[in-house]
């Protein structure tokens, strides 16, 4: 019995320890209680829940919008999951949702589960992001690569074993693959630049893990020397210091080009630059705090976009998408009557003419 | 054991309790008082009852719901050597071998260092320690029984597998021997507790005969107390089985999200329980869909054998103890 | 066990068998201690990493997403022990009487004999099921309430709820937001959305099928009369005196079904109202009429509105929202501290029933006796005799419940999801709040450094509180045991 409450002064003492020892860790520019742009001062008479679900590539995005929105009126619950794009639209359908966050627009299959359950949604452009490739932080052998020997790592036919089958010159190690699953846009937008031509999709064999957390995979290429995986510019920002981008060589230009918010801003980083969404369920949109939510989104997109390290569009996107909702005019622009996808960058797919009528 | 008029008061149900207060309470009132807290009494026995019945009923059900899919032969899930279940792009393959081996390697690993770490420590916790050191490795091994099954898995992907596999070689990020050892960690207590029960249960005698012919303590331990009780080791060994079969939090930590078929530990390895967890993760559980049904028919395995393990280690352990009266 | 036969083989085997003996001996100690050792490079490798992030400020706060300086785990710690209480108070009753029942009340009957021993092992069995596969059943069982309500949707009202109360809210000119509180009425017209009894003119009655518009029509083709699209119409009208709504199903037969008053999402805002502000002020909402000038003193703008117009812009519709009050319940549970709770108990049960089982074995025999043999019923031996002795067991099996309880993971992550912060504190047990364990699973896989101080932190918290816990259990333990002897 002395025994045990020994023990257990020893341990108390030891945590009061550690918990004395705890500085607070204080940060300098992280309270987000003022707030920018429109400042209704606290409003905390606002009430009520959005629900945000969908891509983990938007998902800082809308994290960012929700802490200053929750700034100003910080009695709105807001939740916000990244389980991927094809679950956020999934969510959309089945109206357990009212926001859905894309890094790819709908698809034609998405779109009829929507109107069969009398979905209508806005569709909205938020931002640019640049697919960023990486390797591991002391790969000291791949600096740039073409699309060609992506197709050769990536594609389920071509597959590469090694990174000697890539290039002679380079080790002869297993390739480690960390690739968003199937759930994610992210996923869907890089199997078109390398494989949808061809009909052909991601590899998804022994050396390839597949997860729609992005910090899974970060956590991944980190580890392993002989990594490579893909996600958001975003999330290779945020751990710049621990691992490496690759150099995409742009197939028109010829150059090899590194992501970074200019490349991606001026189109140089080809053909990894793509367009986020968010994609607003026009009912949930009447109710007061998720239109207040939507405008202060839009009002702020800018500083938004920017805190979340990505880039912002042109201003002119942004005021067409308010446009949208302001004459009411729901559904997608990429999608034509067929039912095909509608090719293009966003300042020219993004009219009011694509609308379906 | 009271014996105050106080309690033998209580015990009347009728007349004086201690407090003063006249209770009278005739006895058929005090049947009837019974039967009504026996009834009580059964429903809540049924609770648990209803819950395995619950178990195996949803499990069949929706199990049922995944091999009636055209796309889904019962064959070929038992046989098959791919598992892409969680990852519908191209070729749908749903053979349960992968997932079946990353789980047989783990509970492998973790076997190899919790069995004979923890008999070891049984037999000498019953057989050689002083009270000194009981004091002190009795405790130590009940906080290890006690410490969550996630500290666990943080141990073992921030420690174990930086520190100490990655020196070694070759070993990815995620790989099945971090989450074994940190399994095995895990199962030590359990084997430790039940067998040195098993071991403390041989009566003395046994062991004071063969000191008697002159054997020493290894010889006695080995060829006289073990045997004897061989039955509660190997069912402490089974329950450890079916512990590290289940474990979920250190595999969904430590042993990474993908399937493979190898026997290679340094590699990824998604048991069955890292499966459900992942695709509760991704919460792209839409009832009705093939991932969803997916869980149950993975699921349905994992109870099984789990199941099935225990049930045999409970059967060993009443059928085959050896009782010395 | 060596005959005396061969006198030097005997010598040689006698020091050899000491050699084994005592290489054994050390053997045994070394790997005894290995277990220490690895219990002791556990603690250190937490403490060593989470120390330093143990502070008030990570006590109280919540997760803030990106930014590990200034998260805390104040709503984890008190989902936890919110979680854990109610699971407590379900599981425990529920285990004792179980325990007592197999205990003290051993049937006579051959039949009851089978269903006690049936009983017994089923529990055994269940003390080894992976707490994964209670968090399936949870799931199914509570959260989706094995599909017999409908799912919670958005822009709607849960069917079959109690303890909300509605209001609706709107923003004036001046931009503050004003609420009202909601009635629930009989819309004169709403929208299908699900399946219902309904009744045709003759009086049949029939259950309503609801398909969506991209259903096959193979699926109901044998039901057009008992089928309607998703989302038609049906008006109010009355028949024998009742009011009803009406409408035709595919097959082109009309039915009815009675009215029932709902909450609308939009309440249109024609004449003035009394509505209440955030500072708490009521006061009458000034509505003008669009043909009116904007009033330019900001108290007059700040109440009023327009009144309700086709334009966007100057629509005055307010739209609904729900405050929760403390004994909010809806069905299906869906995603909530309920599901969790009652889940969490499942999964203790069979270890509160075995640890109660065993302290009631742990009461002489003699204390029965003399019970009996005083004339009492089954029932009183227990409640006076056998129970107070076993209190003490009975509690240190429950706190070591607990215990295992708190530090559960798998069943949560599955009934509840991985929450890691909710804006608003938990307010009702339909709530979903963040827990420790699983907070500490989110933060160990997220890749940013901080969050893997923090996730360390966490750890010690949680083990902590094990400690509190298992001291306790200890504690009474101890004292009740010098209690009675």
């Amino acid at each position: 019995m002395i025994r045990t409450i020994l023990n257990l002064v020893i341990f108390t003492s030891l945590f009061a320890l550690a918990a004395g020892c705890g500085s607070p860790k204080t940060s300098e520019n992280s309270s987000t209680k003022t707030t920018p742009g429109l400042d209704y001062g606290d409003n905390s008479s606002l009430s009520g829940n959005i629900t945000i679900e969908g891509s983990s590539t938007v998902e800082p995005i809308s994290n960012r919008a929700k802490e200053k929105f929750n700034g100003s009126f910080p009695n709105v619950n807001i939740s916000v999951s990244g389980q991927g794009t094809g679950n956020g639209f999934k969510a959309l359908g089945a109206k357990e949702c009212d926001v859905s966050d894309a890094s790819r627009p709908i698809k034609q299959k998405e779109l009829e589960v929507c109107k069969s359950t009398g979905i209508n949604f806005y569709e909205i452009p938020v931002a640019y992001d640049g697919l960023t490739i990486v390797v591991n932080k002391e790969n000291d052998f791949v600096d740039e690569l073409t699309v060609e020997q992506l197709k050769q790592i990536f594609r389920e036919d071509t597959a590469a074993k090694t990174w000697k089958d890539v290039n002679d010159a380079w080790p002869d190690k297993q390739i480690s693959i960390y690739a968003p699953g199937i759930a994610s846009g992210t996923h869907d937008y890089f199997v078109e630049v390398i494989g949808k031509k061809d009909g052909k999709g991601l590899r998804a064999d022994e050396q390839t893990m597949l997860s729609e957390d992005d910090k899974a995979l970060v956590t991944g290429v980190k580890g392993d020397k002989f990594a490579i995986g893909f996600f958001g510019f975003s999330y290779y920002d945020a751990n710049k210091d621990e691992l490496k981008a690759v150099s995409i060589v742009n197939p028109i230009s010829t150059k090899s080009v590194a992501p970074s918010m200019a490349s991606i801003e001026s189109g140089e980083y080809a053909p990894f630059s793509r367009p986020l969404f968010i994609y607003v369920n026009a009912e949930s949109y009447q109710r007061a705090e998720v239109k207040e939510f939507v405008d202060y989104y839009l009002q702020n997109i800018v500083e938004i976009v920017k805190d979340a390290s990505y880039v912002p569009l042109p201003a002119d996107i942004y005021e067409s998408a308010k446009a949208r909702i302001m004459k009411d005019l729901p559904g997608s622009h990429y999608l034509d009557a067929e039912g095909n996808k509608r090719e293009g960058s966003v300042t020219e797919v993004y009219t009011e003419a694509n609308l379906p009528k | 054991m009271s014996n105050t008029s106080a309690g033998q008061g209580e015990l009347l149900g009728d007349a004086v309790s201690p407090r003063g207060k006249l209770r009278p309470r005739s006895s058929a009132a005090s049947k009837r008082w019974q039967t009504v807290v026996v009834t009580g009494l059964v429903f809540c026995a049924l609770v648990s009852v209803f819950t395995t019945i619950g178990i195996i009923l949803m499990l069949v059900v929706e199990s049922w719901g995944f091999f009636s899919d055209d796309k889904i032969e019962i064959w070929k899930f038992l046989t098959g050597t791919k598992w892409t279940v969680g990852q519908t792009q191209g070729e749908l393959s749903y053979g349960i071998w992968p997932l079946l081996s990353g789980t047989l390697r783990i509970t492998g690993i973790a076997m190899m260092l919790a069995l004979p770490m923890g008999l070891v420590s049984a037999i000498y916790l019953s057989e050689y320690a002083s009270k000194r050191t009981r004091s002190l490795l009795k405790p130590t091994l009940e906080i290890l029984a006690g410490i969550p099954t996630v500290v666990l898995g943080f141990f073992a992907v921030k420690f174990i597998t930086p520190y100490m596999l990655e020196p070694l070689g070759d070993f990815k990020t995620f790989n099945a021997t971090s989450a074994g050892i940190a399994v095995g960690i895990l199962c030590i207590p359990l084997v430790a507790s039940l067998a040195e029960d098993a071991l403390r249960a041989v009566p003395n005698r046994l062991r004071e005969g063969a000191y008697g012919l002159g054997a020493n303590r290894l010889e006695v331990t080995l060829k006289v107390v073990v045997p004897a009780a061989l039955s509660g080791i190997i069912s402490a060994f089974l329950l450890a089985l079916a512990r590290a079969i289940g474990e979920t939090m250190v595999v969904a930590l430590a042993a990474g999200s993908t399937p493979t078929l190898t026997l290679d530990p340094r590699m990824p390895s998604q048991t069955m329980t890292g499966f459900i967890v992942e695709t509760f993760k991704s919460e792209s559980v839409v009832p009705g869909t093939l991932s969803y049904f997916s869980i149950y028919a993975v699921a349905a395995v994992l109870f099984l054998s789990t199941f099935g393990i225990t049930l045999v280690g409970q059967i060993i352990r009443m059928k085959y103890r050896e009782v010395y009266d | 066990m060596k005959d005396s036969v061969a006198q030097p083989r005997k010598h040689r085997s006698v020091a050899r068998r000491k050699l084994f003996n005592n290489s054994f001996s050390v053997i045994c100690l070394l790997v005894s201690s290995l277990a220490i050792v690895v219990l002791a490079t556990l603690l250190v490798a937490i403490f060593s990493t989470g120390g330093n992030w143990l502070s008030f400020e990570m006590l109280a706060g919540s997760h803030r997403e990106n930014n590990p300086e200034e998260s805390g785990i104040g709503q984890a710690i008190l989902g936890s022990l919110v979680i854990c209480s109610i699971c407590g108070l379900v599981a425990l009753p529920i285990g004792v009487g179980t325990a007592i029942f197999l205990e003290e009340f051993k049937p006579k009957g051959r039949l009851l004999r089978i269903f006690h021993g049936l009983v017994q092992l089923n529990i055994n069995n269940l003390a080894g099921v992976p707490s994964i596969v209670y968090g399936i059943l949870g799931l199914t069982a509570f959260v989706y309430m094995f599909g017999a309500f409908s799912p919670i949707r958005v822009n709607d009202q849960p069917d079959h709820e109690i303890g909300a109360t509605y209001f609706y809210q709107t923003k004036t000119l001046g931009g503050q937001y004003v609420r009202f509180p909601a009635v629930p009425l009989i819309q004169p017209v709403i929208k299908i959305k699900q399946g219902r009894n309904a009744s045709k003119i003759n009086g049949d009655k029939f259950k309503l099928n609801v398909v969506s518009a991209s259903t096959e029509k193979s699926k109901y083709a044998n039901q057009v009369n008992e089928t309607v699209l998703l989302g038609t119409e049906a008006k109010l009208s009355s028949r024998n005196g009742n009011q009803v709504y009406e409408a035709k199903t595919i097959g082109g037969e009309p039915f009815d079904f009675p009215a029932e008053a709902t909450y609308s999402q939009f309440a249109k805002i024609i004449e003035p109202i009394t509505v209440s502000n955030s500072d708490g002020d009521t006061f009458s909402l000034n509505v003008l009429s669009k043909s009116e000038p904007i009033p330019t003193d900001p108290t007059i703008l700040a109440q009023s509105v327009f009144a309700d117009s086709p334009d966007p812009n100057k629509r005055s519709s307010a739209s609904i929202f729900r405050e929760n009050s403390l004994f909010h319940l809806h069905l299906p549970f869906s995603k909530s501290v309920l599901s969790a709770a009652l889940t969490l108990a499942l999964v203790i049960l069979p270890i509160v029933i075995i640890a109660s089982q065993e302290a009631i074995r742990g009461v002489p025999q003699t204390l029965r006796e003399a019970a009996f043999g005083m004339g009492a019923t089954r029932w009183q031996v227990v409640r006076s005799a056998v129970l107070p002795s076993a209190t003490p067991g009975i509690m240190t099996g429950a706190i070591l419940a607990m215990s295992r309880a708190i530090g559960e993971a798998a069943p949560l992550l599955a009934v509840m999801g991985g929450v890691l912060g909710t804006t608003n504190h938990l307010s009702s047990l339909m709530d979903k709040t963040p827990v420790l364990p699983v907070t500490i699973f989110k933060w160990a896989g997220d890749e940013n450094q901080g969050f893997e101080h923090l996730a360390a932190a966490a750890i010690i918290v949680l083990l902590a509180f094990l400690l509190l816990m298992n001291s306790l259990a200890i504690f009474i333990r101890y004292r009740y045991e010098k209690k009675l002897s």
